[in-house]
């Protein structure tokens, strides 16, 4: 063990142990589905870096969006991000979510993921490898450590921002606005 | 009993791929299901029309993720009916061969996702271990492991390296040696046949009227294999069987997808032995300046999970003027799921759903 | 194969009159028929051992302002003779507010391929228990698979109009 680093980790525990068990939430949107099931098994081994796939978005940290993204699972990918608990982090794997990709002049699905939600990093890829989603997650470390991986804060400021696009390529929302302007005065005060 | 509704979505960990199905229940027990699928349509048909013909190489593989390569086949065997082109032998060998092991690859991946269901771990960890060991195959020959663009009008894009037909015979027979465990471990087992006997049972009558293909059809015994019927790359070159069962439930489908796959691997070995030598590949037009007369074609061949079509049309231009696939799992999805979920237990949605190997993306295309 | 093909050819021809048949290759039977008879031209050819619907495809021509309907049928059967024939069924149906029979009746698995069509081309098929959208999430003004949409001025007029998080916040504090 490198004794440089226990006066790292014993200034911030809770920085500690949000970076090594980042648990993963289960949703293989598009094409992801052949990368992932490699990922979370035997050969490359994701339980060694403290990312393992849990069933609801209760329990989860981290939600990787794996491929492009059509308009009906926008809807689902928004209500299962708001469900999930602070701190909470996104990654967008593959070409797809950062510019549209193979797709990009097809009708139904969402070129820029990022007018729609807060994303914390992107990998580059169709498909990308297991090990890229290994050099990914120590990128996310180093980001937890400077605090710069503030996506879910993002998010709370800005969410009439946010609100006004979703409605805009969904049409009216089901579903009351996650945060108002009163509670977070009542919360501050 | 009070009917209540329940969205089985797409957010689920026993879901393969995004889809979606609502369930209307008393107590335990199904009364009513419905099918969602469109949550990864992107309209290929319609971007097919709109890049030209080698352009659309690329496009094809990534209709159906788990098993790209027959999409692939179907595309090329189409553009050779409707310019001309013809195919050398040894490309016919290379593409069955390549066929092969993209079936031993999907049904592994199949085996994990039924075995991850069921429950079944360390059953469902060997599966996706080997299925790397395929893929690792894959990679030396084409340069990617998930979608790779090896299959050209003409033939196929380059040869064997040196030595690749030992590293075959190697891999295969890592994974042969394993049968034995799988065996023991999960097919024998008292636990599975518990599980999986006597639910979603299909008779052949109901099979063949509601329009089921390959292990749906063939778990109820009726031995129909596009490879035997209308042959195509080097099938009619070899000879093989094509197992059947005779229950028509989860139980048979799965043994049949065992057999299938040692099947498979047996039909490789013959296939390396017999194959000549000779060039790779027939030389097309100039891809930038290739147009095809007015012509229609349709192909057919047998996916690992059943009989997969290509409806292609030409009208004079350098693009594609209707491209329309016949998948497998769109009537597997939308008609027989709905009828084989009535009466049937919550706890055996997954069951039922993954034994009839529904893949959602090729339902949306 | 070619007594089996002839057989068929003759039998069509004799028990239909408007009928129009091609033996395209070995395999390809090409039967061209009005819209009026497509119910009774299916049953003749499912009682005579074609029991397989696979495809319901539709292309547009539209320059000739028609859709061309082809209905794909096979044989479920174990003799390799009869199993490697495909029969195409094709009808031509005008290209405003198209209407169609139903072919449910005949073939129960047709009901997912009519809904299909009827979102993407808007051909609506009377008698059809469940004409609801089974792939979109929204309508459109023109179908989408007609060839007068155009997609990448769909994308340009609708996908990039919306402006990013950053750009917003911009304009807010300008003004």
């Amino acid at each position: 063990m490198d004794r440089n680093k226990i006066g790292k980790w014993l200034k911030s525990p809770g920085k500690m142990a949000q970076k090594y068990s980042l648990h993963a939430l289960y949703f293989c949107t598009g094409c992801g589905i052949i990368e992932i099931p490699p990922t979370i098994t035997a050969r490359w081994d994701a339980e060694r870096f403290g990312v393992i796939p849990v069933a609801t978005p209760r329990q989860a940290n981290l939600f990787l969006i794996t491929g492009y993204v059509s308009l009906k699972t926008l809807k689902y990918i928004i209500r299962s991000y708001e469900q999930m608990p602070e701190p909470k982090f996104t990654v967008g794997f593959g070409s797809c979510p950062i510019n549209g990709g193979m797709y990009w002049d097809s009708y139904n699905t969402i070129k820029h993921l990022d007018k729609y939600i807060p994303i914390d990093g992107w990998i580059a890829g169709c498909m990308p490898r297991p090990e890229a989603v290994f050099v990914a997650v120590t990128h996310l470390w180093t980001l937890i450590d400077k605090g710069k991986a503030d996506g879910y804060k993002k998010y709370r400021e800005d969410y009439e921002l946010y609100r006004e696009n979703q409605e805009s390529v969904l049409g009216k929302l089901e579903w009351p606005p996650l945060f108002s302007k009163e509670k977070q005065h009542e919360a501050s005060v | 009993m009070r009917e209540l509704e329940l969205y089985y979505g797409p957010q689920h960990l026993g879901m393969v791929g995004n889809f979606s199905i609502t369930l209307g229940v008393e107590g335990d027990r199904i009364v009513k299901a419905t099918s969602n699928p469109g949550f990864l349509h992107r309209g290929f048909e319609k971007l097919m029309e709109q890049r030209t013909w080698i352009q659309n190489f690329p496009l094809v593989c990534r209709i159906n993720v788990v098993e790209p390569d027959h999409m692939e086949l179907m595309y090329a065997m189409a553009v050779e009916k409707l310019a001309g082109i013809e195919v050398p032998e040894r490309a016919q060998y290379i593409r069955s061969i390549y066929l092969e092991l993209a079936r031993v690859s999907s049904h592994l991946f199949g085996l994990w996702a039924y075995a991850n269901m069921l429950g079944f771990d360390t059953v469902a960890n060997w599966a996706m271990y080997h299925r790397d060991l395929v893929l690792d195959l894959f990679e030396e020959l084409t340069g990617g492991r998930a979608y790779h663009i090896y299959i050209w009008p003409g033939g196929v894009r380059r040869d064997f390296p040196e030595g690749f037909k030992d590293k075959i015979v190697n891999t295969l027979h890592t994974i042969g040696s394993c049968v034995p465990d799988y065996d023991d471990t999960f097919f024998n087992n008292r636990v599975f046949e518990k599980r999986a006997k006597g639910i979603g049972k299909l008779t052949q009558k109901e099979a063949v009227e509601m329009g089921a293909v390959g292990q749906v059809l063939r778990a109820t015994g009726m031995k129909r294999d596009i490879r035997k019927q209308e042959p195509y790359a080097a099938y009619d070159q070899v000879e093989f069987n094509v197992p059947t069962r005779e229950d028509g439930d989860a139980y048979s489908r799965i043994w049949v997808v065992r057999d299938e796959m040692i099947e498979s691997v047996h039909m490789i070995f013959k296939l390396l032995d017999q194959m000549p030598e000779g060039v790779a590949y027939n030389k097309v037009p100039n891809p930038f300046k290739w147009k095809i007369p007015k012509n229609e074609a349709y192909v057919r061949c047998e996916s690992s999970r059943g009989e997969l079509g290509l409806y292609l049309v030409s009208n004079d231009t350098d693009k594609p003027y209707r491209a329309h696939y016949r998948t497998p799992s769109f009537n597997h999805g939308l008609t027989i799921l709905e009828k084989a979920l009535v009466n049937e237990s919550v706890s055996d949605v997954g069951n039922i759903m993954i034994s009839l190997y529904i893949t959602a993306p090729e339902i949306d295309r | 194969m070619n007594h089996l093909r002839q057989i068929l050819k003759d039998n069509l021809l004799s028990s239909f009159e408007d009928i129009k048949i091609n033996i395209a290759e070995e395999n390809r039977i090409i039967i061209e028929c009005r819209k009026e008879s497509i119910i009774t031209v299916l049953s003749h050819l499912k009682s005579d051992g074609f029991n397989h619907l696979s495809l319901i495809s539709c292309v547009d021509w539209i320059n000739e302002n028609t859709f061309e309907l082809v209905y794909i049928l096979t044989a479920y059967t174990e003799d390799p003779e009869k199993g490697g024939l495909n029969l195409l069924v094709k009808t031509k149906v005008v290209r405003d507010k198209p209407t169609l029979y139903t072919v449910i009746n005949v073939f129960s698995n047709a009901e997912p391929f009519e809904r299909e069509l009827h979102e993407l081309y808007g051909i609506h098929f009377s008698g059809h228990p469940r004409l609801t959208p089974l792939l979109l999430e929204r309508s459109y003004e023109i179908p989408p698979f007609r060839k007068d949409f155009d997609t990448r001025q769909y994308v340009e007029d609708f996908f990039k109009q919306i402006p990013t998080i950053e750009e917003k916040k911009r304009t807010n504090e300008r003004t």
